[in-house]
Parts: C-alpha cells; sequence; structure tokens
C-alpha cells in the first residue's frame, strides 16, 4: 500500500495540512498526490536526490511560493 | 503589528455575512417545516421527522474552504482571492426521517418546492448517492448566502454526526480502505435494520379496509 511505503520511508502525516513529511529528507507529498499517483512513482521520488538544499513539495498542482513559504514555516 | 493572512480576512467576511447567513438558515428550516407538515401529522407512532438547521460556525467555514486547496494551505500572497461565499452550506438544514420510505417521500415533497436547486448528493464509498442533498439560493431573504439542505435518513445520520466529527479531523485515516469497509458496514447494517423494521410493518399491519370494520 502506497502509505505504508511512505511510513517505511520514515515519513510522517501532517493532520492539519493532510500532507506525508520527512524533516530529513524535506520533502512533503500532498494526500491528493499520493492518492492519484501509481507506488512506483511515489517510491520513485522518496528516492529521488534533491540536493538537499530547501523542500521539496510533491503536489498535484504546483503550490505558489507563498504556499510553500507558510508549508517551510509549518513543517521548521 | 503582524500581517492580516488570508484566515483573517475570511473571518472578518464571516462576521460580516453572519446575519444573512442566520436568516437564510431560518428561513430555510421554516420554509421545509411549512412543506412538511402534512407529512409530519400523519407519522405514526415509531416514525420521525426531526428537522435541524445550523449556521457553520466560523472556524469550521474557514476551515472546509482551505481543505480544498492542496496542502490546505492558503496563498498568503493572495489576501483577497478567497471567499466564504463559495461555500454552499454556511446555511443548512438536515431533515432526519426514519424509516426511510419517509425520505423519498419527504425528497420528493421539497424537490417540487425547491426546483431549480442543484442536486449534489452524499455519496457513498462506491459513488453510490445514498442521500439527497441540494443548494440554492432562497431569493426572499438573501441572493448572497447559499442554503442547503439534505434529507437523511435518521439513523444514518446520527452515527455520521460522530463519524464526521472524527474523520473531518484524520482525513487520511478515512480513506484507508479499512476504514471504508468499516464505515461501509456500518452503513449497511443501520440501512438493513431500517428495512427490517419497514418489512415487519408492511407484513404484520392490517389494511385499511380491516381496520375500519
Amino acid at each position: 500500500m502506497k502509505k505504508d511505503v511512505l511510513r517505511d520511508a520514515d515519513y510522517w502525516y501532517n493532520f492539519d495540512r493532510d500532507i506525508f513529511y520527512n524533516r530529513k529528507a524535506k520533502k512533503a507529498f500532498s494526500l491528493e498526490f499520493v492518492d492519484d499517483k501509481p507506488e512506483e512513482e511515489i517510491l520513485q521520488r522518496i528516492g529521488e536526490n534533491t540536493n538537499g538544499g530547501g523542500w521539496t513539495f510533491y503536489f498535484n498542482s504546483e503550490p505558489s511560493d507563498g504556499v510553500k513559504r507558510e508549508l517551510e514555516r509549518v513543517l521548521g | 503589528m503582524p500581517e492580516r493572512t488570508p484566515e483573517d480576512r475570511l473571518r472578518e467576511e464571516y462576521f460580516d455575512l453572519l446575519p444573512q447567513i442566520r436568516r437564510v438558515a431560518w428561513y430555510l428550516e421554516a420554509e421545509i417545516r411549512y412543506h412538511t407538515r402534512e407529512i409530519f401529522q400523519r407519522l405514526k407512532p415509531y416514525e420521525q421527522l426531526v428537522i435541524k438547521s445550523r449556521v457553520k460556525e466560523c472556524e469550521s467555514a474557514v476551515k472546509t474552504l482551505r481543505d480544498r486547496q492542496e496542502g490546505r494551505t492558503f496563498d498568503p500572497d493572495k489576501l483577497k482571492g478567497y471567499s466564504l461565499l463559495r461555500l454552499s452550506d454556511l446555511a443548512g438544514v438536515r431533515i432526519l426521517v426514519f424509516p426511510n420510505a419517509r425520505v423519498v417521500e419527504v425528497d420528493h415533497l421539497l424537490r417540487e418546492h425547491f426546483q431549480g436547486w442543484t442536486y449534489k448528493p452524499v455519496k457513498d464509498d462506491t459513488g453510490v448517492a445514498i442521500v439527497p442533498k441540494y443548494w440554492g439560493y432562497c431569493d426572499k431573504v438573501c441572493n448572497k448566502v447559499r442554503g442547503e439542505y439534505q434529507v437523511v435518513p435518521m439513523l444514518l445520520g446520527l452515527f455520521w454526526e460522530v463519524e464526521h466529527s472524527a474523520m473531518y479531523k484524520f482525513k487520511a485515516v478515512a480513506e484507508f480502505k479499512e476504514m471504508k469497509k468499516h464505515r461501509a458496514d456500518v452503513e449497511h447494517a443501520l440501512s438493513r435494520f431500517e428495512g427490517g423494521i419497514e418489512q415487519f410493518v408492511q407484513e404484520y399491519s392490517e389494511p385499511p379496509s380491516e381496520t375500519s370494520k
């Protein structure tokens, strides 16, 4: 199951924002993205190298800079 | 002074709209009570028709709108880009009916009186419409705030009162296969229970012609 894949990769769920996130990897997946994409793609994104700078958001619709800023503040 | 957020602006909009929301809820409830009075008068002792109106609370309205955004986050750069008027349930009426045969009767009756309202049924997890729901404007009192009503089998409605408030907070959990199955099991059981009562009443009630002898 897709949600188990995320759990196994140390992703937590933010119940307020409905996103799966991993602070160490600085990646966040929206619930809609996880629901809509196949498990293989989720696995591929989990393993993807993002060069570790800022947060990477996997959303169906690219979030605006303002939304990214706000989520980065929430996720710390 | 801290910057105003989209949430702050929506709260301000909510309290500007509140008198109108209250008016729509009151009017819609009164209309529905008036139109269903005849059914109410001939309910059998075990049958029920309960009409409840509610005004959506401020934080709930803001959260509902926020939850429509992916990542459940408003864009702080679009301060005026959001409006609570996009919600169709700021003023809502729930008509709880028991047993199921009365749901169909009430639904048909109200549909005649609320012609032109948009039908948007509540669906179960398999996509089947299980509760008729409608939204529209009560033009006589307000053409800005929409009203919404739904005709709900009573047992299901009471179950939802608990289930929705729990699942509302844990959306992802609600989407888990196991939880969908548990929910479907409860809904089917409640529906079977209602069906059982109706069948029993139908089979064991003396026909009217016999009663009048």
